[in-house]
């Protein structure tokens, strides 16, 4: 699936994170800012890489502002920032659950 | 706390929301700062302001939590959160903040990074495309980093022979030459034929590119300086931002070692200008100021001049400051040009 315009979900409130994702043209590239990247960093990347693979996105720029947020915070706000990227938010992609 | 949105540009609205700011030690409300201003947020405690933010284009202002709110920091993430999502809707999702140095950190929590920072004040980003996209589309060359590269910095409104004069001067003296041209549009030629204009008049230069200024060569004296005091000097600030964004986000990883401007002898403006370019970009980078070409008699040639003599209807004269391929567009463009200097107040 390939984006068709850049997206934004969530804020920068604490334990939110703030997804923006943008065309790409070399895989899934994830920019994270977060105060607990040391410890999470690596695990924050995953939920957001896998939970694009699930929506079949391949190339995507990702910006990520985390401020505490939790897997499920993370996975529920790059789902919200696909669909929008995807312009699909009248057809939700259960499976994704 | 309540959020809600107001309209400052109404008398009673603006008072109120200035008194609030006034507080926060924010003491510049000139229209130049806020006439671009779209939308304004306010939090309210029992119908007073606690804290504000507001969007203006791409730039993110006036931006203030008043110090009695409990949890000042969340406020404050509230506040930028909010902003960033609104301006989201609106399709916007690269953004600009100028603020005090102090607060630098402040932004840095959500998400902006510093583009460049000087005394008195900084500019930083966020969002998408960011400065490192814009470098990485930039044309590049072989052997780049061994190379003597320079870079010049033009509105070109339009091209004249003195920026020709300018531009050949760095083809010559270098390995490649890239011009930047200044992309916001504020001038009586649009950005797509302002760029047009160069292109066609360095096309003969084999080593000089040509490439969009985007928005990180803007017109400096449109940077946001609402937060300085009053007895701070604006243009000296504004000229040394932008120096500092050319040298650590562009020359750097360009690397760019030599920027070219020509003297200015008029314009008390381009004089701060390059008086700060001088004062910052060195040693990285070398500032070859370049006396401005003339015409016989010291008629030194100017676009300023160029864009008299089209609202004085005198082709002519045109004629002794242009190439050939600026000539032409303007020949062509004649009614339409002169019917914009006569609309508006374009310079």
């Amino acid at each position: 699936m390939d984006i068709k315009k850049t997206a934004l979900a969530g804020t920068l409130e604490s334990s939110d994170i703030q997804i923006t994702l943008s065309k790409g043209d070399n895989g899934v590239n994830i920019d994270l800012d977060s105060s607990v990247e040391e410890l999470y960093g690596d695990q924050i990347r995953k939920v957001i890489t896998d939970t694009l693979a699930a929506y079949g996105i391949k190339n995507a720029n990702v910006k990520a502002v985390d401020k505490g947020a939790l897997d499920c915070v993370v996975k529920a706000r790059t789902m919200a920032a696909a669909q929008r990227a995807l312009e699909t938010t009248d057809q939700p992609d259960w499976e994704v659950f | 706390m309540e959020i809600r949105e107001i309209n400052i540009h109404i008398k009673r609205n603006f008072n109120k929301w200035q008194k609030f700011l006034k507080k926060t030690g924010i003491t510049t409300f000139s229209p130049k700062e806020t006439d671009q201003v779209e939308r304004t947020f306010v939090w309210e405690d029992d119908g007073e302001i606690m804290a504000t933010g507001s969007i203006a284009g791409n730039v993110l202002k006036y931006i203030a939590v008043c110090s009695k709110v409990k949890g000042h920091g969340e406020t404050f993430n509230q506040l930028v959160s909010k902003l960033v999502n609104e301006a989201a809707t609106m399709g916007r999702f690269h953004l600009f903040v100028f603020t005090k140095p102090q607060y630098v950190q402040s932004f840095g929590y959500v998400g902006f990074h510093v583009l460049a920072q000087v005394e008195d004040g900084a500019i930083l980003e966020a969002g998408t495309p960011d400065v490192h996209d814009y470098i990485k589309n930039l044309p590049h060359f072989a052997d780049q980093d061994n190379s003597r590269v320079a870079g010049v910095v033009m509105n070109a409104n339009p091209f004249t022979n003195g920026h020709r004069y300018l531009v050949e001067q760095a083809s010559r003296e270098n390995d490649h030459v890239y011009v930047f041209v200044v992309s916001q549009e504020a001038s009586l030629f649009t950005f797509a034929e302002r760029f047009k204009l160069v292109k066609e008049g360095c096309r003969d230069l084999a080593n000089v590119t040509v490439v969009p200024g985007d928005s990180y060569m803007v017109s400096y004296t449109t940077f946001p300086a609402y937060f300085l005091k009053d007895n701070q000097d604006v243009a000296h600030f504004q000229a040394a931002l932008d120096a500092q964004l050319f040298k650590q986000q562009v020359a750097g990883p360009l690397n760019i070692t030599r920027r070219y401007v020509g003297s200015e002898p008029f314009s008390k403006t381009t004089d701060i200008y390059n008086q700060e370019l001088t004062r910052v970009l060195p040693p990285d980078v070398e500032v070859k100021i370049i006396e401005r070409a003339s015409n016989a008699n010291d008629d030194v040639i100017s676009a300023t001049k160029v864009r008299a003599a089209i609202a004085n209807d005198e082709l002519a004269v045109v004629q002794k400051y242009v190439p050939q391929s600026t000539l032409s567009f303007v020949q062509n463009n004649w009614s339409d040009l002169r019917a914009r200097i006569k609309e508006g107040s374009l310079e």
